[in-house]
């Protein structure tokens, strides 16, 4: 049995409200003079557990507001575990959403550099994969425009085609199929085909079930905080949609 | 040894790599716009200096016993103006790109920092408009210029922890701004940038005693000693006891401690407050 890439015990996040939250000097030198105010917390995660062995396609399902992007957003390390322990055992790229960091004001190419540092790429490396990232997005001709005259599905394209050349062994993907026609959707679902070939655990957020049918090999199911379904795409995905008609 | 450096390019390969991409980015979104692209970051020092120049050099007469007076008082404003820069872009910095921040985990330092590089770059440019300068009035340069590198390093790190503090500080109190504002203007008039500190000291020793253990006025006078004009009165000619003219040293490490010390136990939350 080898150690699990991804190991998460007893996660809970609370998160400040933020109306009750001071936020300037003056609030604060006011307050003094007054009662403090009991500050209410809202349990975004509550006593989450579980573990991702290595290679595997997990999937994470829940109603909107439930918690699934917090969990996510913690195995990114961008938010803090309010209680207990995340460990993360290798290098971890997450796609909370495509094309990280674009400028409108910036050029196509200007832009994939940016992307690129962000997603840990060097200019030298970027320079090696460049006319291979602007044939997969089929935008070789308006790579010197600036990003605010391309429409949505151009930069979805140049994001996406980025994306896929991250080095990672766990990507974390939240909803990224949501944009993009029909042809792009395509797109994705075959590169998601070549990274479960591959040896790359991923999570991915979605409300898509038929995705999450096809591609998962586990899924949780989130509901007010907690995990309260564990097993397989099909009977999580089953238990969602009910979940979805009880409300 | 050599593991030990393998670590370090391991380690900071990162955070480097980001901060290039934002440096270049920020120089690009900068100037693009604008007719006169680069040449912006030395027309704003050159025209706060022209103001200052006509009416405390011509009309007032200030500086009439230091040799290359309009040098030293660019240099100050040069100085001065980098200081304000880096604190003042890193202020709302954390909060301007928010966005970037809850969506991948970097390490926070890294905006703060490119910030630093970003002005710092911009104060090697102002340098070279201060050494055309000296090349016009025929400044003499001396030996003790080699001191100039030390004081830059004192000064970027100043600015720079001050920065840490005050983006940080400004992701909790967004009044923050306003303050910083007034701070800096009344900061500005308690440096010796457009007086001669020797003025001062003639007045009330007190208080020239008093001004030069802040360390922008520290760095700004040995700067201007070693560089323009021995006539730059500085620490070591207002105090005699080594203690006391470490004192400014001291605090730019006391603030750069506390102020790393600071950003660090708030990073873990810039994401969700930012």
């Amino acid at each position: 049995m080898t150690e699990p890439i991804v190991e998460v015990r007893s996660l809970s996040k609370d998160f400040l409200l933020p109306h009750l939250r001071q936020t300037t000097l003056k609030g604060r030198a006011l307050r003094l003079f007054r009662q403090a105010r009991t500050i209410e917390l809202q349990h975004a995660l509550r006593d989450i557990t579980f573990d991702i062995p290595r290679g595997e396609f997990l999937g994470v399902v829940g109603r909107n507001g439930s918690g699934k992007s917090t969990l996510l957003m913690i195995l990114a390390g961008i938010y803090a575990p309010t209680r207990g322990t995340v460990a993360v055992r290798g290098k971890l790229v997450p796609f909370i959403e495509l094309g990280v960091g674009f400028h409108p004001e910036l050029t196509g190419r200007e832009n994939v550099y940016l992307n690129g540092a962000l997603l840990g790429f060097s200019r030298a490396e970027v320079d090696e994969m460049y006319d291979d990232i602007v044939a997969f997005a089929e935008l070789e001709e308006s790579m010197d425009q600036k990003l605010k005259n391309y429409s949505s599905g151009m930069k979805v394209r140049i994001a996406f085609s980025l994306a896929t050349r991250a080095k990672a062994e766990v990507l974390l993907i939240d909803e990224v199929l949501a944009v993009g026609d029909a042809t792009f959707q395509r797109k994705c679902f075959e590169h998601f085909r070549t990274l479960k070939k591959s040896d790359t655990t991923i999570v991915l957020v979605s409300h898509d079930m038929d995705a999450v049918r096809e591609f998962c090999d586990r899924v949780l199911l989130i509901d007010d905080s907690r995990i309260v379904a564990e097993g397989s795409a099909d009977v999580v995905a089953t238990r969602y949609t009910e979940l979805l008609g009880e409300a | 040894m050599r593991e030990l450096f393998a670590r370090i390019r391991v380690r900071y390969r990162y955070p480097l790599i980001i901060m290039r991409a934002m440096v270049i980015a920020d120089f690009k979104l900068r100037y693009q716009a604008s007719f006169l692209g680069y040449l912006w970051t030395l027309l704003r020092p050159l025209a706060i200096f022209s103001i200052l120049y006509v009416v405390f050099v011509r009309f007032l007469r200030l500086g009439a016993g230091i040799p290359y007076y309009p040098v030293y008082l660019l240099f100050g404003i040069v100085i001065w103006g980098f200081f304000t820069e880096t604190t003042s872009q890193a202020l709302v910095a954390l909060v301007k790109r928010a966005d970037l921040l809850r969506k991948i985990a970097f390490p926070r330092y890294v905006v703060v920092v490119s910030i630093g590089a970003a002005t710092f770059i911009s104060f090697c440019l102002n340098l070279l408009v201060i050494t055309l300068f000296m090349l016009l009035l025929s400044v003499p340069l001396r030996l003790e210029v080699m001191w100039l590198p030390f004081l830059f390093l004192e000064l970027a790190v100043l600015a720079v922890s001050v920065a840490f503090f005050v983006s940080a500080l400004y992701v909790r109190f967004r009044d923050l701004d306003y303050i910083w504002e007034v701070t800096m203007e009344a900061a500005f008039f308690l440096t010796p940038i457009v007086y001669p500190l020797a003025l001062v000291n003639d007045q009330n020793p007190t208080a020239a005693r008093i001004l030069i253990l802040n360390p922008m006025a520290q760095i700004i006078q040995d700067a201007r000693y070693v560089l323009v004009s021995d006539q730059a009165l500085t620490i070591s000619q207002l105090y005699d006891s080594a203690w006391i003219r470490a004192v400014p040293i001291g605090i730019t490490v006391a603030v750069s401690v506390a102020s790393v010390a600071y950003f660090r136990r708030r990073s873990a939350s810039f994401a969700e407050e930012a």
